[in-house]
């Protein structure tokens, strides 16, 4: 019987023939076993620009020229290989150094092997994508080098060979055949091929069959200037050494077995969810599970298990007996571990002395409780799905620097704090603690042992000082993974050709023009804040003979210059919003469509997409219509060049008297929309003034609101509405719209507490009208600013509005809580908005414009969409606070002024004050208000807290206060921050 | 297909045959001794894409292959469905769950775990022969109870065994030996992802296909396979005689056919008890322990076959002395059936197979060091890994 097996003998071609099997476990549950063919080839090239025989067979293009060789003919040498070489890295090297390998400085011509691409891609993706666009980025020549199917290099698995020894052999194999095939080709020395690894075994193995091989740390030092690089090799390949330490110094529990959570998670018992670190306190967290309303508490540092704000973790519910409150009581890393010594490993002693009696007191708290009900559920981390470590931005912590370390060029262990308060201090070791003191610097987390106490993690880049206006707007942007970096030249392509000089057609055949209304005749006018560039919208408005109005909403036609699917648009999308800093604007659109073409700036003329409504003299609308259009604008107001012109009965001209029309036609509306329950909510707000010249701050001003502004706002969200449904209507399951979710009635179970037993004030939350009407009654006669105080705090239990698609949510899902809309969307902001954008190309199709693009109307994009711009809106948001958190803070420099302030929220041991004059809220810690810390009874019953010893105060909340408000420089943390001192209480 | 196609002998062929089987020693056409298998040659490993496959070749031409497919398939359960898995009862209830509710699992729901489908060249899916054979081969698996217990991954999910048994070759003989054997291969030569997860969790498995272990786990040192998978045996009787793996002609005059099931006892047996060893002789020291897994009586062909006439009875003689009744005329062959068995004349067997022929034929299958051993030992020869 002849085999029907393929054999060797039989087969002349079975030498070309290979295969690779393995076991698949698909998502469903399923598991197969994949069997793969793997044909051989000898066409791959080595793509060395010093080999002319790989030239023939080169994959050739259309035309039938070679793709270019990427290797250099001429690389670059090191102390021990002065010839020239080429880096072949296994995978570990670039799991574990991926930023060495983004250097400018050195690490060009790479050889990227396949097998090593293809390990990377299964055990982390970033990192994968990350090596990818290095391997596209042209100048520092990294190529991947197809090794697996080059017959010279397929090494088969030997029997008994695990997958590792196996690839590590695949990557020898590799480097030797390399260095065989170049030292053929040229008669001059050729480069060396050159192992990157950090495995001690693989490493000797390539001693043993002649192989150049390097350890990352070693191959650095080879390199000029290599003392620098040094630093971003991580921690954690010294662990090798370190691992042979005694096996019973866990400080933290083991994590569960990734099968063993998804079974639980499954199964009700487990819960996943996303980690969110209290700002107040950082060893307690909370962490929101589809299973409950609340949030689930994780207290505890051993309970927390080395989560990390953001990390995706599974968490199991503790008993009874271990649910607890929230904590009363503020905690911060830098103050109770600020003496920690980052070399020694604190294994006896893991949950320090201090943070076990900050502990004490929360027990203590809950023992003294007589009502049992406030407890809350606690649960711990068992697992973590998925880490969300990014760069985080920081600085060393001087404390934790010993004096020799500032001298000498040793290897340092430093603490870095990071700028995000959530993240805990980072373990670095570094040779340049002495350069990195007082400097701004980017770092990432390399791994969290369970024997260390700390993360540990790697110095990236230094931005600069601290407090220069460079370092920290960088800081700032990376903070809030703002994409901040020029627009690339295939963006720039995207552009008309004509550039500023582009003009709307003067012929009306042209093609620009068609289906386009020409409203040039109009009197349109916008209004913005001073100094606007990026003008979105423009409204008129004018009397029809019936003695109804007509009233024209037109904005920018930005989908008339970007179009769907190509580079600018895909810029857009991920940018998803421009981000505006005190000093500083990021755009999501380049300048010229921005602030020239797409801007409807006045006495030009400029497409736009107009909505025109008819409405009664009471603001009831009769009829709209939406039109692309091209409209010239007659003036371009600021708010309060409007107002004034407003005001000024002198002015009688036709523009003049129509803006007057839309204020009291919004005034109207406005009154309707509050009488439909809208809530008029409220954050502090303040504008910094700049010095002209050098943009340094000098003054900080609240914003003063004009009735022009609402004018404006009230006639954008009509437009969003009308838009809303007119889009929802064309497509029911792939409108992009925004809603606001009702908030849970407990979030505000807290608040309407603190309002009963202060002020005796009932909070009621049935409805949105019914929370704006027990809002207008939250008043206090003598104190104005109370309300606002209360709305603040009422706008922070409230849910963030989002993006999402229409086909993701039941109709009554889509209300906006906020607006008391029944559906809302945003239409009106496309130059700085990409959910307006989309909204812009749907209502387009929709009165059949153009027709839908496929990536408009594909849903599963457009959700992936809303997810992006939601996350980017929150971080443009969050980004801009802190931005003007800063200049807020580098305008009081060197200025004491005493302000009143308001007490927002009461611990056992300090409280925060929120000072409207600036906008800034700060806390107030016990041990600050005397130079002896003084003794506080606190009584949560009543948020009182009374103080005694060296100085007697007592502090309620609501009360409003007299503070000192000065800048200072921590000395600890070389950070600079607003500083309050309690001047008396009122 | 009734055991075998028709077969085109005569009366007189086959009765010559049937009187040369029932000597002492008996004479096969083909020359094999009684006991004898036909020639064959194996081989395993044939399908990459099957988690296990093998192909058997017979000396006179038939051939066939087996592949074995498994997946993983959630275990339904009759009790309470809320006693999920918990790290508690994880811990302490397991032993005492898996004995008292995991037994009861394995003896409901596990029929379903194998799934077994035959096909013959030239016969519908359908066809009654088709699923007859398929059946009886899987309830030899079945009734090893050790081979279901291997399909189990925790007390939530098990494997789920797919074996498509294909006959390539025309079925120039009752398959049912063919089949077997190869099913026999194709299972030793099975194996299963290796599993990662522990206790109850949803399975998680090593994607390295070369860790994944055998359905059949060998001995790490010695490479012996400690349990085999059953296989069945086709025996026949005839006249005193007992004939294993009977051609298709020989089948033609079998008094009593058994297709009779059989496993390896080595290990399992030994927990159960000396009692189950009855059937052993327990003196013959040589061979392995065999248990008996299930045993069919086939139809024999011989049943349809056309009587012969005795030269006494022929007309064509010249013998018409007999004054026939009128009923006798309109039934001669019923009258001749119930006459005496005449030398020399083709007499289909009727009635059952007697009590002590089939004990007889069971006995000698399972006898120490017979033919199920040496069958076993010539499969065991097969390179399976």
């Amino acid at each position: 019987m002849a085999s029907l097996k393929r054999s060797v003998d039989s087969d002349p071609l079975a030498a070309n023939i290979s295969n690779k099997i393995y076991v698949r476990s698909t998502k469903s549950g399923k598991v197969q076993k994949i069997v793969r063919e793997v044909y051989l080839r000898q066409d791959i090239p080595c793509s060395s620009k010093l080999c002319q025989r790989c030239l023939v067979c080169a994959p050739k293009d259309a035309s039938g020229k070679p793709t270019p060789f990427v290797l250099s003919d001429s690389p670059a040498g090191t102390k021990v290989f002065p010839q020239g070489h080429y880096l072949v890295p296994d995978t570990n090297a670039f799991l574990t150094a991926m930023d060495l390998f983004e250097q400018d400085s050195a690490f060009y011509d790479v050889i990227v092997l396949q097998i090593v691409l293809e390990e990377l891609r299964n055990r982390s993706l970033p990192l994968y994508n990350r090596l990818v666009s290095l391997t596209k980025s042209e100048d520092k020549r990294f190529y991947v080098f197809f090794n697996e199917f080059r017959l010279e290099t397929h090494v088969p698995r030997l029997e008994g060979e695990t997958v590792n020894d196996r690839n590590d052999r695949a990557v020898r194999k590799a480097v030797a055949w390399y260095g065989e095939h170049l030292a053929r080709i040229k008669e001059k020395d050729a480069p060396a091929i050159v192992m990157l690894s950090n495995d001690r075994d693989n490493l000797k193995k390539a001693k043993q069959e002649g192989i150049n091989a390097c350890s990352l740390a070693d191959y650095v030092r080879q390199l000029k200037d290599g003392e620098k690089l040094l630093d971003m090799i991580p921690e954690t390949q010294d662990q090798d050494q370190i691992k042979e330490k005694r096996p019973g110094d866990n400080l933290y529990p083991e994590y569960f077995t990734m099968s063993k959570m998804m079974t639980g998670v499954k199964n009700n018992l487990l819960h996943q969810g996303i980690f969110n670190v209290s700002p107040y306190n950082y060893l307690e967290g909370s962490i929101r599970v589809p299973a409950f309303p609340k949030a689930l508490l994780v207290l505890g540092r051993e309970n927390i298990n080395r989560a990390v704000d953001g990390d995706l973790v599974v968490v199991e519910v503790l008993p009874k007996d271990q649910w607890k409150e929230p904590s009363i009581q503020v905690i911060e890393e830098d103050a109770i571990t600020k003496n920690e010594n980052p070399d020694a490993e604190e294994s006896d002693d893991f949950v320090s002395e201090k943070e076990r009696k900050a502990l004490q007191e929360e027990v203590k708290r809950t023992h003294s409780k007589t009502t049992e009900g406030h407890a809350q559920p606690t649960a711990k981390v068992v697992g973590v799905i998925k880490r969300n470590w990014r760069q985080y931005v920081g600085h060393i912590d001087q404390s934790s620097v010993s004096q020799s370390a500032q001298q000498g060029r040793k290897q340092d262990s430093v603490f870095v704090i990071p700028m995000d308060k959530k993240i805990p201090k980072i373990r670095l070791r570094t040779r340049q603690v002495s350069e990195l003191l007082g400097k701004r610097i980017l770092v990432t987390i390399d791994a969290w042992d369970r024997s260390s106490r700390h993360p540990s993690g790697h110095f990236v880049r230094s931005l600069g000082e601290l407090e220069t206006k460079a370092a920290e707007t960088e800081a700032l942007l990376l903070e809030y993974d703002v994409q901040y970096r020029p627009f690339p030249k295939t963006v720039l392509d995207c552009l008309p050709k004509e550039g500023h000089d582009w003009k709307v057609p003067q012929s009306m055949e042209d093609p620009g023009w068609k289906d386009r209304q020409d409203l040039r005749d109009l009197l349109i006018c916008s209004i913005d804040p001073i100094g606007c560039q990026d003008i979105d919208d423009a409204l008129h408005s004018r009397p029809l003979p019936n003695g109804n109005f007509e009233v024209g909403v037109h904005i920018a036609d930005v989908s008339h210059f970007v179009k769907p699917g190509n580079a600018m648009d895909a810029e857009a999308s991920i940018r998803g919003t421009t981000v505006y800093l005190v000093d500083k604007r990021i755009d999501m659109l380049p300048m010229l469509l921005g602030t020239d073409l797409c801007s409807l700036k006045p006495y030009v003329e400029r497409y736009a997409f107009s909505v025109v409504w008819e409405m009664t003299p009471d603001a009831d609308v009769v009829g709209s219509r939406f039109t692309k259009s091209v409209i010239k604008s007659r003036e371009a107001f600021s708010y309060e060049q409007a107002q004034l012109r407003v005001d000024d009965s002198s002015q009688q001209d036709d523009l003049t008297k129509s803006i007057r029309t839309l204020l009291a036609l919004s005034k109207k509306l406005k009154q309707k929309r509050l009488d439909a329950g809208a809530l008029s909510l409220s954050s502090p707000e303040v504008k910094v003034q700049m010095e002209s010249e050098t943009s340094d701050p000098i003054d900080v001003k609240t914003k003063v609101h004009l009735d022009t502004m609402s004018l404006v706002e009230e006639f954008m969200l009509l437009a969003n509405t009308s838009v809303a449904r007119r889009i929802y209507e064309a497509f029911p399951q792939t409108a992009i719209l925004r809603r606001h979710g009702a908030p849970p009635k407990t979030n505000f179970d807290e608040l309407a507490n603190q309002l009963k037993v202060k002020r005796g004030l009932d909070l009621s939350v049935e409805s949105s009208r019914a929370l704006a009407d027990s809002l207008d009654r939250c008043v206090d006669e003598k104190e104005p600013f109370f309300n606002t105080l209360v709305r603040i705090m009422a706008t922070r239990c409230m849910m963030s509005a989002e993006y999402f698609c229409s086909g993701t949510q039941a109709y009554p899902e889509f209300r906006h809580y906020g607006l008391a809309s029944e559906i809302y969307t945003h239409f009106t902001s496309p130059i700085r908005r990409y959910a307006d954008l989309m909204a812009h190309r749907q209502l387009a199709a929709a009165i059949e414009y153009e027709a839908i693009h496929p990536s408009t109307r594909s849903r599963g994009k457009l959700e992936a969409v809303c997810k992006n711009i939601n996350v980017r809106h929150r971080n443009a948001q969050l980004a801009g606070r802190a931005s003007i958190a800063y200049y807020v803070g580098q305008a009081l420099r060197g200025k004491a002024t005493e302000e009143d302030g308001f007490v927002m929220k009461i611990f056992s041991n300090g409280f925060v004050v929120l000072v409207p004059r600036f906008g800034i809220e700060s806390l107030i810690r016990l041990r600050d208000l005397a130079e002896v810390e003084p003794q506080a009874e606190f009584d949560a019953e009543n948020y009182v807290l009374q103080t005694s010893g060296s100085r007697e105060v007592k502090v309620e909340l609501f009360q409003k206060v007299r503070v000192r408000v000065t800048d200072q420089k921590d000395e600890t943390t070389g950070k600079r921050g607003v500083k309050m001192e309690l001047v008396r209480t009122c | 297909m009734t055991s075998s196609q028709q077969v085109l002998l005569s009366p007189a062929e086959l009765s010559y045959l049937h009187s040369s089987l029932s000597l002492t020693p008996p004479i096969r056409p083909d020359g094999r001794s009684p006991t004898q298998y036909r020639p064959l040659s194996a081989e395993t490993g044939i399908l990459p894409g099957t988690n296990g496959s093998a192909r058997i070749c017979f000396a006179d031409g038939t051939e066939a292959i087996v592949g074995v497919k498994a997946e993983v398939e959630k275990t339904k359960r009759k009790w309470d469905d809320d006693a999920v898995y918990t790290e508690n009862s994880h811990n302490d209830d397991e032993e005492q769950q898996q004995d008292g509710r995991g037994e009861a699992s394995n003896g409901n729901g596990n029929s379903d775990w194998v799934e077994l489908t035959v096909e013959i060249p030239g016969y519908r899916d359908d066809d009654p022969s088709t699923v007859f054979l398929a059946q009886m081969l899987s309830e030899a698996l079945l009734a090893d109870g050790g081979f279901i217990k291997k399909l189990r991954i925790n007390r939530r999910f098990h494997w789920k065994l797919y074996l498509d048994i294909l006959l390539i070759s025309p079925p120039l003989s009752y398959p049912l030996p063919l089949l077997s054997l190869t099913t026999h291969l194709a299972l030793l030569a099975t194996r299963l992802p290796r599993l990662k997860s522990e206790g109850d969790e949803d399975p998680f498995f090593d994607d390295d296909w070369a860790a994944a272990p055998y359905l059949y786990s060998r001995n790490p040192t010695t490479k012996r396979i400690a349990e085999r998978p059953p296989v069945t045996l086709l025996v026949m009787a005839v006249g005193g005689n007992i004939i294993f793996d009977p051609s298709k002609e020989e089948l033609a005059v079998a008094d009593v056919a058994l297709a009779v099931s059989i496993g390896d006892a080595t290990t399992s047996q030994r927990s159960q008890g000396e009692d189950d060893r009855m059937d052993v002789d327990s003196g013959n020291s040589g061979g392995r322990n065999l248990k008996l897994l299930s045993i069919r009586t086939v139809d024999p062909p011989s049943r349809l076959t056309p009587p012969g006439v005795a030269n006494a009875a022929n007309s064509a003689y010249g013998h018409a002395q007999v004054v026939n009744t009128g009923a006798n005329q309109k039934m001669p062959e019923a009258r001749q059936t119930e006459s005496e068995a005449v030398e020399g004349v083709w007499k289909p067997p009727r009635g059952g197979a007697k009590a002590i022929v089939m004990g007889a034929l069971v006995q000698k299958v399972l006898v120490r060091g017979g033919v199920a051993d040496e069958v076993l030992d010539a499969l065991e020869g097969v390179d399976t890994s």
